[in-house]
């Protein structure tokens, strides 16, 4: 077990700049997660932790050692590859032994590690087999399983679950992250799936064309997010935003460029944001419906769908596609005018991108 | 339904006007090895003749083929041998580098007219006494294998996902390690589709071992080549011995054909 220190890293090829000075600080026994869109270069961090790739500027750190110029067999990490990578000419029990039989353990020790992994991972039956007679779940396993038996200092995940089907997915998740409540092992793992992120993390890293948008716990991210990317990408179905300026005195609301007006109730907080171009972000959960008598904005219902515990409504303001996930049963039929206020909100500078202001927002504290 | 039958009648009918195409002259060498002088020149020829197997007696007895085809083997399975021993890291480092000029350099190399290379070598080869030589015509040979075992595995490795490597690196191989332990033991069917051609490709040649070679090491097609003499040219022989040559390859392309088209065909499409 150990810590990951990334201090200033930066990965260019030939002219292109793939990461632009990436800094993060994994603690021991830490789940991070580094998520972002494809081509966001948090693949190519993870593959420089273990060595697969060369750092171009910055430092890797595992522990008190500095990795950088370190081949990957001496990191003392484990990695668990998109397309599980197992070798197709040895059976389940050789490719979790491999690494073992190449560090010279003694053949009693690898068959008590591969048993114990193989127990934990349920693969106990399939030991003689070949990766080939494995379903894509099994062999998920017998990937991560190779990566157990070593008890390495760090496990690294590059999109582990992306060749499963969805089902399989879910169930995957909650097997990784009982895997490393059971270890307490550092783990980094890639995904751009952002519900992964969400559902598995001790700590996230938002990443977007080489750099880092924000870190931090998941519910962090959700609650504050630091700029428009972090809002949009964090979050499913994806926060509404509309652009438009803040209006002080008299009718307090946010007046969006396609003529929607959203009332808001005044607050402290918008004081000094009125006037210049902003963004207002409101997530599809946190609009409710109002009575006539209340101020909201109103909007046409697009589509309506009803999954039985939520439903979500798709529904047009101006020129704007909005949104609105209710929990409660809704009797709204496509067509119908539905008026909506937003219980929570953000605004964010729409030159910066950076939040100014979130208001109703609870904390939990 | 009536669509279908004149598509299959019309695909059978175009198959086996090409397969005739491509197997006449084939055939025409085999019915010819079991003919006398007589029947082979013949005109019109005798499409039905007394088989004789005069021709094979005479290829077998009187020429010293069993030589020949000793000289074939070893010289064939030295420069296949010694063509893998370059080729395969050759190839892997090709694939895993995206060497791509170095690889149409090697290609460059078959694409040359041998015989361009036959004088320099002729000159070298006599200069270092190696003429007549097994050191020659494997050195020669390799030439025609180590470009085909260059090109079919660099695009076999080409096929085989780099994640295979990494993760043994990172469970503790070195590169050659992997290549060993990992990739090479995955091989075996684009291994066994450029030993079979080029193997194939050196049985066949006829200008090294005609060059560089004299008495001790001369190679099956200069067997046929035995039968033409200023006065007269053994047809009967010739053919015999040519289909006795040809014998080996067509088995081998035979046995292994799955292998070497999907060695072949490996890389061209996903999957």
């Amino acid at each position: 077990m150990a810590s990951v220190d990334i201090v200033n890293v930066k990965k260019s090829f030939d002219r292109a700049e793939i990461l632009r000075g990436v800094s993060v600080a994994i603690e021991d026994g830490e789940f991070v997660v580094l998520v972002g869109p494809s081509g966001c270069g948090k693949s190519t961090l993870l593959r420089m932790i273990a060595g697969l790739e060369t750092i171009t500027a910055g430092e890797i750190r595992i522990g008190d050692q500095v990795v950088n110029d370190l081949a990957p067999r001496d990191r003392d990490v484990a990695m668990v590859f998109q397309n599980y990578a197992l070798y197709p000419h040895m059976t389940v029990a050789d490719n979790m032994a491999f690494s073992l039989k190449l560090r010279g353990v003694a053949r009693p020790e690898i068959e008590t590690r591969v048993q114990r992994a193989a127990e934990i991972l349920g693969l106990t039956g399939y030991l003689k087999r070949r990766p080939k007679q494995l379903s894509g779940g099994q062999r998920q396993r017998v990937a991560m399983g190779r990566a157990i038996v070593r008890d390495p200092r760090v496990f690294l995940f590059d999109e582990p679950l992306s060749n499963l089907d969805a089902k399989l997915r879910v169930a995957m998740r909650s097997e990784i992250k009982e895997l490393h409540q059971r270890l307490k092992t550092t783990m980094i793992y890639v995904t751009h799936d952002q519900i992964e992120a969400m559902t598995m993390a001790d700590r996230i890293v938002v990443m977007r064309e080489g750099s880092v948008e924000q870190i931090g716990g998941p519910l962090e991210l959700y609650d504050t997010p630091a700029d428009l990317f972090v809002a949009g990408f964090i979050g499913s179905p994806a926060m509404n935003m509309l652009k438009g300026t803040l209006e002080l005195g008299g009718r307090t609301g946010f007046s969006a460029e396609n003529g929607v007006f959203v009332p808001l109730a005044p607050s402290p907080a918008l004081e000094g944001l009125a006037g210049r171009p902003l963004v207002i972000g409101i997530r599809p959960e946190h609009l409710r419906i109002v009575g006539d008598g209340e101020d909201g904005f109103a909007v046409g219902a697009k589509i309506v769908e009803p999954t039985g515990s939520e439903t979500q409504v798709t529904a047009t303001a101006g020129d704007a596609e909005i949104i609105a996930l209710f929990r409660e049963r809704q009797t709204i039929r496509q067509g119908d005018t539905l008026r909506l206020a937003p219980v929570h909100y953000h605004l964010f500078d729409a030159k910066s991108t950076e939040r100014c202001a979130s208001i109703g927002i609870d904390h939990g504290a | 339904m009536k669509k279908n039958i004149l598509h299959e009648t019309l695909f059978y009918l175009v198959v086996i006007f090409i397969s005739l195409m491509v197997l006449f002259p084939f055939l025409w060498m085999l019915s010819s090895s079991f003919k006398t002088q007589t029947d082979i020149i013949a005109w019109p020829p005798k499409l039905i003749f007394t088989p004789t197997l005069q021709n094979y007696e005479k290829v077998f007895g009187e020429q010293d083929f069993l030589k020949y085809f000793i000289n074939s083997t070893v010289v064939g399975g030295l420069a296949v041998g010694l063509s893998l021993v370059l080729g395969l890291p050759a190839a892997y480092s090709i694939s895993r580098f995206t060497q791509r000029k170095l690889a149409l350099f090697i290609l460059l190399a078959r694409l040359m007219p041998g015989i361009s290379f036959l004088m320099p070598w002729y000159i070298i080869f006599s200069r270092l006494n190696l003429m007549d030589t097994y050191v020659a015509l494997v050195l020669s040979h390799m030439l025609i294998a180590l470009p085909i075992v260059v090109w079919i595995m660099s695009s076999y490795f080409n096929s085989i996902p780099v994640e295979l490597e990494e993760s043994a690196m990172v469970d503790g191989a070195t590169r050659q390690y992997a290549f060993w332990a990992i990739i090479l033991p995955m091989s075996g069917p684009g291994i066994i589709t450029s030993v079979t051609l080029s193997f194939i490709f050196s049985w066949n040649n006829f200008m090294f071992s005609q060059v560089l070679s004299m008495e001790k090491t001369r190679t099956l097609p200069i067997a046929v080549y035995n039968f033409v003499s200023y006065a007269e040219v053994d047809w009967g022989g010739v053919m015999a011995a040519a289909v006795a040559i040809m014998a080996p390859a067509i088995i081998l392309t035979m046995i292994f054909q799955k292998f070497v088209v999907k060695g072949l065909t490996m890389g061209a499409v996903k999957g």
